[in-house]
């Protein structure tokens, strides 16, 4: 059986951040390889590093050691305006809230990635529309996120997040702040995307529900790798 | 479809209604100061120049190149028909009178008094060309260039103690020193509305004098050339140079025949540009506090836009844009009000002289001004407020663009 390259890797990896004088050591070799159409569940105790090691895989910081690779390129050989390029074209985020452009419909902050990209605007249109509609918010398109539920705008966020196909859909705790049949149907939803389109998604999150609809859960402590299960899903 | 950074910014905008509202406000009734107090300087500079030019040389002055330094009354130019001629036919001046101004010494019966005369064709000038066709307060006009009366200054025939129809003598240098005169009666009164020039101030027919001081009958001190555009004097004047004056005629401009007026005036000018750079200090402090605080309130929502995608540049240019936006609605704004106002000021000056104390008109420089509250901007100067006002806005733009464009992203998500 032969596997593709991975799309994300991370190489003993360490991340120290100074409050002060303090030093804390949020990742401490951190080593992790993610494949293409996987669907992974980062879980932990709150602090153990998930977070950190999410902004480190979306070029949003760097590491203190060690090595982040994204189809194979080394997030530390890129500059600025390449690590940009690379968020646009290659990751895709979706936070726990707020992830809206407030002056944005649904389906223009859905679209707004690929229109950075300079996609035609008739391609945005109906592939964010088939989108909307694949994930039930069809009929939401026009509304601005104020007129939308938090479940609603974590939906916009995923249609945006994986509007563009990126290389990896990068979730922090994307469920931690809707009710819990919410955070089933978004979940549903991943996986179903996951399933249908091949996307990667790398998720964290501290709910047990989460680990149960993943293929593979990895479970960090104390910013280090304690287990990494594949799980029936 | 993914709306374009100006659009973005342009809803940005209107994202905190109230202070977007306050920033315009602030702007407009900057814009409105502005240009107010330009329209009033500049009006003040037209009629200054206006008032001046139609005193004496005109905007430019045809002399003997050493009459500005010492205006003897031997010092003139020959040929004034031919220069009448050749400067009307320049595309740049509108009217060319001959005149002969000079010192003279005036006597009546009572007194005896040093004046200042010039001699005109009433014939040819009107108000536009000499400001006292229109200051008659008593009496008549001269009726021609050969009329042998006068018209005095108000508060000289006062001073003089001459009424309409006395007879005066006046007493000139001649062309060969002598000392020569001639007699007139009183035929008006006028005023200039400048008090030392209404004490001062004879005027006589153009072909009498030159008579009484022997000058061929196409000679006379000063071709007083009127410009079509009053504020290209400079121009008209190279023009005519470039064109080629005859020998022993020189050109001079009002400012350059009138230097004391000239300083007045710029630095009245350097007053008004002093203010507007003041007004758009104030209007780019307002439009940089909405800036500002609208950026540290957005830290977040630039960090999840530098997560999707957007570059820092991008955000650089979308906080640009709405400062650029913010001007241009500022100047919008404050173009809607201040178009009624200007023009309801433009056509009603406001009288003044019940703040001034009398109804004479205020004496600058010698020029005497109308006691009258009046603006009118130079279309020049009006593109230049506007310029400045969306320059300051988008200079005032610029830290909190270079902030937004220097998001942490992580810190920034970390807000939440
Ligand atoms: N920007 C930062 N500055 C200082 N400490 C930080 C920063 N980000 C995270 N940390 C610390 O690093 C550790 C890991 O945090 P995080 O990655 O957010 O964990 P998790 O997401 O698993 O809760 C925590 O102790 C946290 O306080
Ligand atoms: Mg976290």
């Amino acid at each position: 059986m032969t596997t593709s390259p991975p799309v994300l890797s991370f190489e003993g990896v360490t991340k120290v951040f100074h409050q002060g004088d303090v030093e804390v050591r949020a990742l401490r070799g951190l080593d992790l390889v993610v494949h293409p159409g996987e669907l992974t569940a980062i879980v932990g105790p709150s602090g153990s590093g998930k977070s950190t090691a999410l902004h480190l895989a979306g070029a949003l910081d760097v590491p203190t050691t060690g090595t982040v690779r994204v189809d194979g390129v080394d997030l530390a050989t890129l500059t600025a305006r390449e690590r940009a390029a690379l968020r646009r074209d290659r990751i895709g985020f979706v936070f726990q809230s707020y992830n809206l452009v407030p002056v944005m419909s649904a389906h223009e902050n859905a679209a707004s990635v690929l229109a950075l990209q300079g996609v035609p605007e008739a391609e945005q249109r109906t592939r964010v529309a088939s989108l909307l509609e694949e994930l039930g918010i069809g009929d939401l398109a026009d509304r601005r996120p104020d007129q939308l539920s938090g479940g609603q705008q974590q939906r916009v966020a995923i249609a945006r997040a994986v509007a563009a196909r990126p290389a990896v859909v990068l979730g922090d705790e994307p469920t931690a702040n809707v009710d819990s049949a919410t955070a089933e149907r978004l979940l549903d939803l991943i996986r179903s995307l996951n399933e249908r389109h091949g996307t990667t998604f790398l998720l964290s999150t501290h709910d047990e529900r989460v680990m149960k609809r993943v293929r593979r859960v990895v479970t960090l402590v104390d910013g280090k790798v304690a287990s990494d299960e594949t799980v029936g899903g | 479809m993914g709306p374009r950074l100006a659009v973005l910014a342009w809803r940005n905008l209107w994202r905190n209604r109230r202070r977007t509202l306050l920033t315009l406000a602030s702007i407009g009734f900057g814009l409105l100061l502005a240009v107010m107090f330009t329209a009033l300087q500049d009006r003040n500079f037209a009629d200054m120049i206006d008032i001046a030019a139609r005193m004496g040389g005109g905007h430019v002055s045809l002399q003997h190149p050493e009459y500005n330094d010492t205006p003897t009354l031997t010092r003139t130019v020959q040929d004034t028909d031919a220069l009448v001629e050749v400067s009307e036919a320049d595309p740049y001046v509108d009217k060319a009178m001959v005149r002969i101004q000079g010192q003279a010494m005036a006597a009546t019966a009572g007194r005896n008094l040093g004046v200042f005369f010039m001699a005109v064709d009433p014939t040819r000038e009107d108000e536009h060309t000499f400001q006292l066709s229109k200051g008659l307060v008593e009496g008549s006009w001269i009726d021609g260039p050969d009329d042998p009366g006068l018209l005095l200054g108000r508060r000289l025939a006062e001073l003089l103690k001459v009424e309409l129809g006395g007879k005066v003598v006046y007493t000139l240098v001649d062309k060969q020193g002598e000392i020569v005169s001639g007699v007139g009666r009183v035929k008006g009164l006028v005023s200039t509305g400048a008090p030392s020039a209404d004490a001062g101030i004879v005027i006589l027919g153009l072909d009498t004098v030159r008579e009484v001081l022997g000058y061929a009958p196409d000679e006379a001190t000063t071709v007083a050339l009127f410009a079509k555009d009053p504020r290209r004097v400079r121009a008209m004047r190279d023009a005519l140079v470039a064109a080629g004056l005859p020998e022993g005629v020189a050109a001079l401009t009002w400012d350059e025949v009138q230097p004391d007026l000239s300083a007045f005036i710029a630095m009245k000018v350097g007053g008004a540009r002093f203010m507007e750079l003041v007004i758009m200090i104030l209007v780019a402090a307002s439009i940089f506090n909405t800036l500002f605080v609208s950026v540290l309130e957005r830290t977040r929502e630039f960090g999840i836009l530098l997560a999707i995608g957007y570059s820092p540049m991008q955000l650089f240019r979308l906080v640009v844009w709405e400062s650029g936006w913010l001007g241009l609605v500022g100047v919008v704004a404050g173009g809607v009000v201040t178009a009624p106002l200007y023009f309801w000021l433009a056509t009603h000056p406001i009288d003044v002289s019940a703040m001034t104390g009398t109804d004479e008109a205020l004496e600058v420089a010698g020029v005497g001004m109308p006691p009258e509250l009046r603006i009118g901007i130079f279309p020049e100067n009006l593109a230049l407020i506007a310029i400045f006002v969306v320059g300051a806005t988008l200079l005032a733009g610029l830290y909190p663009a270079w902030r937004a464009g220097r998001v942490e992203p992580v810190e920034a998500i970390n807000l939440a």
